[in-house]
């Protein structure tokens, strides 16, 4: 059955026991106000509940109760005895149809009519409706009790002692368990030990899950009242609701349940306009309302967004200036999300007029109070003419939370499973370690990732060097991922954290603890709080702002950028941004070529634009690169050194002409020309241009060729054709005397003597700098 | 008066807990150290289900030198504040007493620690001792509270 129906179900029988007493005293004393109040309650909730099921005959009868009733209230009528006798038979007709509902039985049709009419005044069949009575009431006795499920409601602090009493067995069991290990015990105590084992993982399981209920059951109840409110203000409205599977603290549920009432309405009052105005917009008549839950971590998110007119900003600050929550030197610095929040001040709305529906003196300060007094937080943004987003932030501190089990240092730690993305060996050979400065970044297959110990910010002593640790890779909500290096990753454990001690909580590492099996606590680590106090977040930070207020570039530069530090081939110190470097690289000498119309580079296959290499010579042997990608190309940076990673926080003094250099800023009091990877990509970079290996015939299959000449032009980057190959070859190469073939594009001829070689232009066959020139130089011409 | 106090020894000087602010009397087994968290904060042990914040009184008295437990096994008295347990780790818990004279002035001369956390002197059968509130000394020194 519906579980919405059971409780409505439980609810009325409950409702009913309780006002037993008052229905036969009423019954002596049609004239106790009292009694009447609290039946004429009884009826009006029962009729209110049934809006919300398709019961038609219930919520007819409950409603004509209800009128009646509220004519006595009112004082037109008086409540004679066959009033009373019609009310009561009415109550019963109703208990009895709820019975029929519980059982899953049809209820006899017919009979409500006569009811009904019993309940209009001035009517004579007291008789008849006494006899509907007597029927109702041995209906109810005789029928049978149905066997569905049955709800109680116990008061949660009940169900807290128990839990606890529940968790201290799970302890002792385990504690019991270990030392029948270590003493040993007769082998007949296993098998009930075993028993009452599996029964408590049961009772802990069904436990636990009691105080959690599906957020649906909250959410329920919004497409009946989004229906009700836009049939009310003439407006349409879809409702569209997402993560109703998000398990929630029942107590949760219920604080939730009038801010978001409230914030509903608000948004179908204010925000959506009337079909009318949206047509004039340009919008789809049908507005859209779209509630989100989703759990994060240790918080439960849900977000409400209408498509609505958006907040008045403008009017909002006027408003706060005129009710003196804030100066107009205040507004006019605020950002515009600040402006937004002037929202939740109390006493401020936009709403040109107090409507029904909203301005009911309960406003969006009350909302925030109280998602503050759970320890949640509330925000809002939007945007003029497409719509506002609501979004809520609560914690979970009672919840369950699958969590990642690690150790540093000796202790144990947990991560919510939530902010987990994969697990990786830092010894696993798709991962690859690089130390910059002090930092660290990790290439996991292609993706650089910074990369932090949690030994570092626990400040303990790590047992593990990074290059053998575990990395875990976590994904932070607002999608920034990054690695933290961990001595060793233990389980998976579902985990129901507690808060700490407020001094604890101050450090801003941890979310909470718990204890695990064997009764030892475990902190659990704030991974949002890490990442913030490792500075991980400021790139997200930067993006959010710079939607946010475009205009105020003051606040963006005073924010600190990392920034990657190097000596240029030419020597001089630069730093280039560190969002845009997507690894670094080291390849040989021989796979740059500067010829042709610019610097190019063959990095594993692939062909890239080469930049950095102006002013200065390249080093011998190998190049170091800074692979750069702004997201659709790449290209390289050809560099001496790496030096280190640095913050850039003071602002950038631009270069006179536009180039390669943005500008000049000061890192550790020194002035580092910072690259300017706009101009660098807008001159050079285009896509990778994957190339096919250039390729190469050799001559007659003979062992020198084989062992000596091939590996030496592989090397090269050169795909060998073999006579089964079809296609021309890029170069051929040939042997003294052979006939050269046509086609080709460049013919190398090796030649056994040296002095003859020089005299005909062919290469020696021990020549090794001239093959390899004479290659480089056939690459360069087929690039360009 | 005639409130039962909880008689203990912190830095070698003998205070009173009020009984009624007292859970329960304690033998600290296992500490999970809590990294990061103020000096005085030792770490976390076990109660039943629930895990305990156990702080050094001596440490978070700026007394300047952490707990010396004197018997063998280090006691702790358990106090909840504000919603959270925690193990208040001292010298050695003595005795309950009954106070026997309202709380007096404390006289000049105590550190700065002693100052933040008492109440006044009160007299017991064994002696003046001095009364203290578990919830100063719980928010510990205030120099790390920024």
């Amino acid at each position: 059955m519906d579980e919405l129906l059971a409780e409505f179900i439980a609810e009325t029988r409950e409702m009913l026991e309780a006002s037993q007493a008052e229905i036969v005293s009423w019954e002596q004393e049609p004239g106790d106000r009292a009694r009447l109040d609290a039946i004429f309650r009884f009826v009006h909730t029962v009729k209110g509940n049934c809006g919300f099921f398709d019961l038609p005959r219930l919520a007819k009868l409950s409603h004509a109760a209800e009128s009646a009733l509220a004519e006595v209230r009112a004082g037109r009528r008086s409540a004679d005895s066959r009033l009373v006798t019609a009310v009561l038979a009415v109550i019963d007709r109703i208990v009895a149809m709820v019975d029929a509902i519980e059982a899953g039985e049809d209820f006899p049709e017919g009979g409500d009519e006569l009811l009904m009419n019993a309940l209009e005044p001035g009517q004579d069949d007291g008789g008849e409706s006494a006899a509907l009575h007597a029927q109702a009431a041995s209906e109810r006795k005789t029928g049978s009790k149905s066997d569905g499920p049955r709800s109680i409601r116990l008061p949660v602090e009940l169900l807290d002692r128990v839990m606890s009493g529940v968790s201290d067995m799970v302890l002792a069991r385990n504690e019991l368990a270990r030392r029948m290990r270590e003493y040993g015990v007769e082998p007949t105590i296993d098998g009930p030990f075993e028993r009452l084992s599996a029964v408590l993982d049961d009772v802990r399981d069904g436990i636990t899950r009691m105080r959690m209920q599906r957020i649906e059951h909250l959410f329920n109840a919004f497409p009946r009242l989004v229906r009700d409110l836009s049939a009310e203000l003439g407006k349409q409205v879809l409702i569209d609701m997402e993560g109703g599977e998000v398990e929630i603290d029942r107590e949760m549920i219920e604080v939730i349940r009038d801010p978001l009432t409230h914030i509903i309405r608000n948004a179908l009052d204010h925000g959506i306009e009337s079909p009318a105005q949206r047509i004039a917009a340009g919008k789809r008549e049908i507005g859209l309302l779209n509630i989100a839950a989703r759990q994060a971590g240790n918080h439960i998110i849900i977000a409400v967004s209408d498509d609505g007119r958006g907040i008045d900003g403008q009017r909002l600050v006027e408003k706060a200036i005129a009710s003196g929550i804030a100066t107009a030197e205040e507004c006019a610095g605020m950002s515009e999300d600040e402006r937004y929040a002037l929202v939740f001040e109390p006493g401020l709305s936009t709403a040109r007029e107090v409507t029904a529906i909203s301005g009911r003196g309960v406003g969006m300060d009350v909302v925030r109070a109280n998602i503050e007094r759970v320890g949640g937080t509330i925000s809002v943004s939007c945007t003029a003419g497409q719509g506002t987003r609501i979004l809520l932030s609560l914690p979970l501190t009672l919840s369950i939370i699958p969590s990642l089990t690690v150790e540093c240092g000796g202790e144990r730690y947990a991560i919510p499973r939530s902010y987990v993305e994969e697990i990786v060996h830092a010894r696993a050979g798709t991962t690859e370690l690089v130390q910059v400065g002090d930092a660290w970044l990790a290439t996991i297959r292609g993706e650089r990732l910074r990369c932090i110990a949690l030994a570092d910010v626990l400040a303990v002593d790590g047992s593990t060097a990074m290059e053998r640790a575990a990395l875990v890779l976590i994904r932070l909500a607002g999608g920034d991922l990054f690695a933290m290096a961990v001595d060793r990753v233990l389980d998976h454990e579902e985990l129901v954290i507690k808060p700490l001690a407020p001094r604890v909580m101050a450090t801003g590492i941890y979310a909470g603890t718990t204890l695990l099996d064997d009764g030892s606590p475990v902190l659990m680590l704030d991974m949002a709080g890490i990442a913030r106090s490792q500075k991980l977040l400021s790139d997200v930070q930067r993006r959010v702002r710079r939607t946010a207020q475009q205009n105020d570039d003051a606040r963006e530069e005073a924010e600190a950028v990392p920034m990657l530090l190097f000596t240029a081939l030419d020597g001089q110190r630069r730093a280039v941004r560190m969002d845009v470097v997507r690894r670094i690289d080291k390849v040989a000498r021989e796979a740059i070529s500067l010829a042709g119309h610019g610097a190019r580079v063959v990095i594993d296959e692939a062909l890239l634009s080469l930049a950095g290499v102006t002013g200065g010579s390249l080093p011998d042997g190998r190049v170091t690169l800074l692979r750069l990608a702004d997201g659709r190309g790449e290209m390289a940076y050809a560099v001496r050194e790496i030096l280190d990673t640095a913050s850039m926080t003071s602002g950038i003094m631009p270069a006179d002409a536009a180039g390669e250099i943005e500008g000049v800023t000061l890192i550790d009091g020194k002035a580092v020309e910072v690259i300017d990877c706009h101009w660098i990509f807008a001159s050079e970079a285009h896509a990778p241009r994957q190339l096919a290996p250039a390729t190469c015939r050799l001559p007659d299959d003979d062992p020198w060729t084989r062992s000596i000449l091939r590996p030496l032009v592989e090397s090269a980057g050169y795909r060998i054709l073999g006579d089964s190959d079809k296609g021309e070859p890029d170069v051929v190469i040939v042997s003294e005397g052979s006939e050269a073939p046509t086609g080709a594009a460049t013919l190398i001829r090796m030649v056994g003597d040296p002095a003859a070689a020089s005299a005909t232009g062919d290469i020696y066959r021990y020549d090794r700098s001239a093959l390899m020139a004479a290659l480089s130089a056939a690459r360069a011409r087929r690039i360009a | 008066m005639n409130e039962l106090l909880l008689i203990a020894r912190i830095g070698g000087r003998r205070i009173g807990l009020r009984a009624t602010q007292v859970n329960s009397v304690i033998e600290l087994d296992k500490l999970t150290p809590i990294p990061r968290a103020p000096s005085y904060i030792l770490g976390l042990t076990p109660l039943r289900s629930s895990a305990l914040t156990v702080v050094d009184c001596a440490l978070a008295l700026e007394l300047g030198q952490p707990t010396r437990p004197a018997e063998q096994v280090a006691q702790a008295i358990v106090v909840e504040h504000e919603g959270h347990s925690y193990a208040l780790l001292v010298d050695e818990v003595e005795d309950v007493a009954e106070a026997h004279s309202d709380v007096t002035e404390v006289s000049g001369e105590a550190g700065a620690g002693w100052k933040r956390a008492a109440q006044g002197m009160v007299e017991t059968a064994i002696g003046p001792v001095l009364l203290l509130d578990a919830a100063a000394i719980i928010i510990g020194p205030l120099a790390e509270a920024a």
